[in-house]
């Protein structure tokens, strides 16, 4: 075998250590028996440690773990907020986010940023709260600086200002990163863009955004009574208890209520009309390919997704988990990981996310592969999660996921924060009290009925959104057939999460006759093109594992043939003679009639654009667009044969750069020059 | 006023040290050469498990670029004992995680295990060592797998290639030249004999550092460590590459056109190797300009003149010296020209003026912070001590290496910034495809 096998070295360092264990009997380890993985001592017990909590008079609730191995304290406030649709004003809670740490009537944006960094410590802000880790000897003056972020930024005018042109700037940065357009078309097209979950900011909404907007979100839902302070770390409660009274002992509790009017609409002073999740959003709909189109992209970024009514208090949860586990995530041995990577070779990662959620859950499959497989790689998915509700796990799968997710539990508890994590989750959550403490005693019962069970509730092949963000004109024929909406099977979406609609700029000084002309100045001219007895044109690339050969022939007076080869074998040829076409195939040999021989005739010269006259019933200039950033002119051209053509002609080089073709025979709409 | 400034610095690393307690460790010599490093920490009931080799993408053959990397995939695949798919099986099985990572000068394994699994982990860790073993099946899935995994990292992330532009310029005929993911023409091209040769020359335990962190018994893990891996025969001892790369001299320029938004500006400078005094000082420049919101570069482009979205500089910390990489992404209708004037009078600010002593206090408080943090996961810790012993040369740098940045004064960074950040440099425009290059 072509393998890289070092038996011959193994062999003889063994001969050599057995030797040496001869002589030396005093040595006193048994012979190392290589063959087999040793015998591991009894596991260590996994003690989840303890939290300590009191409420102050205004409601805040207070967590402590004490933990003094390190110098370190973390410090969090968090609200128990709930989501809503924000609609026109979406993103007015990240923006809030943006703003927390720019600026209270104390200090300054400057004056936080310089007073942190001199304590080296950190401050993160979130659109549910305020997070801080600083060194123990700092906290007491990190504290007031901390609290006055929480409870009194200003949102001042010039840095709403350039927050927004901040966040506009990396919404256009959207548009070329096609993880950032997986992530948020992925989350609209999974929950809608109705939903809390699913709304995208657009350059649009942004523009509407008012610093008022951001200041009612934080009037409304930072606030003592639906609050959590957390500290960790190199504190004990009654130094907790101390900094919290002093700090946040006198927040008012003095929530601003969204008003319910007659009509049913819902406002919040200073924000406008909201609404709020009345229900979780559940999967829905025939599986449908939506795709966000990357031409010439590199990879295609996969995401499978539907919602999930799944409440992290749901006794079907931990189950679901494992389920999860098993499928893909987190083990390399899941088993979209071990097929898609380990067996096919098509990505560097294959992951499945199963998220219970106390408003809406979600799961979602995803992996970057390569574009010729894309197609394969969204069909093998999608048999993973079919198998995963149809067929139990193998006892060895369910054993290494429990297992894992036993380790992993004992693992994260290195982290004191964890402590805090799981109490804060019991509290929100409204989990039973003994959540944690029970959680490995109860993943240890979970069978493969439980998994299986959990399989049939929570995945949804049927009904799942196939997103993909890649090449679509190499993609699109494709993945249609892995959508069930049969009205249309693949639906395109732009960076924004909307129906893609694509634009022209208009070009008023020109006609389509004259575009195609300079295109055939371009490649030498009408006479030497003119002058093209034949050509011929060979391609070869593999398919699944098969080389594939393509051969075509162009003769005069519009002679063609083509000939597709597998593995050496003809496997499909189309023979043209000017006037009559033939195919054969394993199927048998058919004269090519109507569409197919419109087809066969159109495409059948080696420059088809000298003979638009004789083709062409109607061209239209659509105007100016751009492709890899370069303009582009398009022309739409409808076949007198039926179907219709779209040509891209760079501008400045007038060479043609993709050709879009439609089998449709109805005609198009619109202004038009004949030819 | 010299001197007032070290006696601020001294006294700042005597607050520094009352933060922190220094992390014990036992270390000793196989016969075979291999280095142990045993640290004790048995306050959660976890154990890592892991193995440095001092082989990158510098070891390698001009014409097998990314070779290492590629190797380091390989070394999942199994061994003598352990078949195709097997080896992440047992690590996971038994609770565990595991991983490796490979940089220009050296390449990690590690695992992380509950404590009662110490001795899974050396016998996964002295099976790689002693016969790895990978067929035809798994050379070529790997491949492929690599090929995505270059795909999803460098040429499907907007900006993705700024790392292989700016190696590429920077050196002429040093390997640090190529990135360590490699070019997969060169892996394409690998065969059986490639595969014999690397894993002879370089997966010897003299070229190797073990560390056993976490939850264990110094003694235990000691006879452990000898039990597993006494039999390793010792290899022909590895010789490092002695290419001496000549100054740049002059500024490489360049345009790079990616499918981008916002342009960017690029400046790659070289700097000492590792471990030297300058290194540290380069590296607390870079501090100055980047880290935290009150760092020079985030206050003049992002807030005041608002013409950058994102900055950032870092050392690429080589052996055999490196990069200091300072970047900034404009903000909309910013072109790229001004961005690197607003970067560049930055750099001559601190030529011209120096460094605050109050300005500098805010770096010594981030370091003190940084090296607090960096004990608090025992994989962090294992990973730093066998980093500290085989690139620097001394494992006693993980409790003292924070006293080599606490030496520098103000000065040393302004002279380091004249020495360092000058006009021999690569300087690259990131465009939008079709953007006019000024």
């Amino acid at each position: 075998m072509n393998a890289l096998n070092m038996k011959a070295t193994s062999s003889t360092a063994r001969r050599a250590a057995c030797t040496a264990l001869l002589i030396l009997p005093l040595i006193m380890n048994a012979q190392l028996d290589r063959s087999k993985p040793p015998v591991p001592a009894q596991p260590p017990a996994v003690h989840v440690g303890e939290h300590k909590t009191f409420t102050l008079p205004n409601g805040l609730r207070v967590i402590v773990v004490e933990n003094r191995k390190l110098s370190l304290v973390s410090v969090q406030v968090r609200f128990d907020m709930f989501p809503i649709v924000q609609k026109k004003h979406a993103n007015a809670i990240e923006l809030m986010d943006e703003l927390l740490a720019a600026g209270t009537a104390k200090h300054s944006k400057a004056d936080i940023d310089e007073r942190i960094d001199r304590m080296g410590a950190q401050l993160a802000t979130g659109p549910e709260g305020v997070y801080a880790s600083v060194l123990s000897k700092h906290l007491s003056a990190m504290l007031p600086l901390f609290a006055d972020v929480v409870r009194n930024p200003a949102f001042p005018e010039q840095e709403f200002q350039s927050a927004r042109q901040r966040m506009t700037s990396e919404v256009k940065q959207r548009k070329d990163d096609p993880s950032a357009i997986a992530e948020a078309v992925g989350r609209a097209a999974i929950f809608s863009k109705s939903h809390p979950y699913g709304e995208i900011a657009t350059t649009k909404s942004l523009g509407t955004l008012q610093r008022e907007q951001a200041a009612a979100c934080h009037a409304k839902f930072f606030r003592p009574e639906i609050g959590y302070l957390v500290f960790v770390g190199d504190i004990n409660e009654k130094e907790a208890k101390a900094l919290a009274k002093s700090h946040f002992g006198d927040w008012k509790p003095s929530q601003r209520y969204v008003v319910v009017h007659e009509d049913g609409t819902q406002t919040l002073d200073g924000f406008g009309e909201v609404r709020f999740l009345d229900k979780p959003r559940v999967p829905s709909g025939p599986r449908r390919v939506v795709m966000v189109d990357r031409p010439g992209a590199a990879q295609s970024i996969i995401r499978i997704g539907f919602p999930l009514n799944l409440h992290p208090k749901d006794n079907r949860a931990l189950a679901a988990q494992v389920m999860n586990t098993i499928l893909g995530g987190g083990v390399f041995n899941a088993r979209l990981m071990q097929n898609l990577r380990e067996d096919k070779g098509w990505t560097y990662g294959c992951y499945a996310n199963l998220e219970s959620d106390r408003f809406n859950g979600y799961f979602t499959a995803s992996a970057s592969v390569r574009t010729a497989v894309t197609d394969s790689a969204v069909a093998e998915m999608m048999k993973e999660l079919e198998r995963m509700r149809t067929t139990k796990v193998t006892t060895e799968e369910l054993d290494l996921a429990k297992q894992f997710m036993a380790g992993s539990f004992g693992r994260n508890l290195e982290d004191p924060r964890t402590i805090a994590r799981f109490a804060l989750n019991t509290y929100l959550n409204e989990l039973p009290k003994d959540h944690y403490s029970t959680y490995l005693k109860r993943l240890d019962a979970i069978t493969s009925d439980d998994v299986q069970a959990a399989a049939e509730a929570f995945l949804h092949p049927d009904n799942a959104v196939i997103l993909v963000v890649g090449d679509k004109n190499k993609l699109q024929a494709r993945l249609a057939p892995l959508s069930w909406n049969q009205g249309q099977p693949v639906m395109e979406l732009d960076a924004d999460g909307d129906r893609y609609v694509e634009t022209f700029e208009p070009v008023r000084d020109r006609t389509a006759e004259q575009v195609i002309e300079r295109h055939l100045e371009a490649i030498g001219g009408r006479a030497a093109i003119a002058r093209i007895k034949d050509m011929r044109m060979g391609l070869s690339t593999e398919m699944a594992g098969t080389p594939v050969e393509v051969m075509q022939w162009y003769g005069p007076d519009g002679l063609f043939r083509s000939q597709a080869k597998a593995n050496g074998a003809v496997i499909q040829e189309e023979i043209f003679d000017g006037q009559r076409g033939l195919r054969r195939n394993a199927m048998g040999t058919v004269e090519l009639e109507d569409h197919d021989l419109a087809e066969v005739r159109f495409n059948g010269h080696p420059v088809p654009e000298l003979h638009y006259a004789k083709e062409v019933e109607r061209a239209t200039l659509s105007g100016r667009t751009s492709i890899d950033g370069k303009p582009v002119l398009k022309v739409h051209m409808v076949l007198f044969a039926g179907g219709t053509v779209g040509d891209y002609f760079d501008e400045q080089s007038g060479l043609k750069l993709r050709r879009v073709e439609l089998r449709s025979r109805r005609a198009a709409h619109g202004d038009h020059h004949g030819l | 006023m010299k001197t007032n400034i070290t006696l601020l610095a001294l006294m700042l690393a005597a607050t520094a040290t009352a933060q922190r307690s220094a992390i014990a460790y036992t270390e000793f010599d196989l016969d075979n050469g291999m280095h142990v490093i045993l640290h004790q920490d048995n306050s959660t009931p976890i154990v890592c498990v892991s193995v440095m080799y001092h082989v990158g993408s510098k070891n390698e053959d001009p014409t097998r670029r990314g070779f290492a990397h590629f190797f380091e995939h390989l070394l999942f695949e199994g061994s003598a004992n352990i078949g195709r798919g097997e080896f992440s099986k047992h690590v996971e099985r038994a609770g565990g995680v595991l991983n490796a990572n490979t940089t220009a000068d050296r390449t990690y394994y590690y695992e992380v295990l509950p404590s009662n699994q110490i001795e899974l982990g050396l016998w996964l860790e002295s099976e790689r060592m002693l016969h790895a073993k990978v067929d035809q099946k798994g050379v070529d899935t790997q491949r492929e797998v690599v090929k995505e995994e270059r795909r999803q990292r460098y040429e499907n992330q907007p900006y993705g290639t700024i790392l292989l532009e700016v190696l590429d310029r920077a050196y002429d005929t040093h390997p640090y030249k190529w990135p360590t993911i490699g070019f997969m023409e060169d892996l394409n091209a690998a065969s059986e004999a490639d595969y014999q040769a690397f894993y002879k020359k370089f997966y010897v335990p003299n070229n190797a550092v073990l560390v056993i962190a976490g939850d264990i018994d110094v003694a235990q893990a000691r006879a452990l460590a000898t039990k597993y891996f006494k039999e390793i025969p010792r290899g022909a001892d590895v010789v490092q590459p002695s290419v001496v790369e000549a100054p740049l001299k002059g500024e490489r320029r360049g345009v790079v056109h990616d499918r981008i938004q916002l342009p960017a500006v690029v400046l790659g400078y070289r700097i000492p190797p590792t471990g030297s005094k300058d290194y540290y000082a380069v590296d607390l420049l870079n501090r100055l300009l980047s880290s935290g919101n009150s760092s020079r570069l985030n206050i003049a482009l992002k807030d005041q003149q608002q013409k950058a979205v994102a900055t950032g500089a870092f050392n690429l910390p080589f052996e055999q010296g490196g990069l200091a990489i300072l970047y900034a992404i404009a903000n909309a209708g910013v072109d790229a020209a001004a961005l690197e004037q607003a970067m560049q009078a930055e750099l001559e600010r601190v030529k011209r003026d120096g460094v605050p002593k109050d300005e500098f206090a805010k770096l010594v408080a981030q370091l003190e912070m940084e090296s607090v943090q960096d004990r608090s996961r025992i994989a962090g810790i294992a990973s730093d001590l066998a980093r500290c012993h085989m690139l620097m040369g001394d494992a006693r740098l993980v409790n003292s290496e924070i006293d080599r940045y606490l030496a520098l004064t103000p000065d040393d960074l302004k002279r380091a910034a004249s020495t360092y950040f000058g006009n021999d440099r690569v300087a690259l425009h990131y465009l939008p495809v079709g953007a006019k290059q000024p």
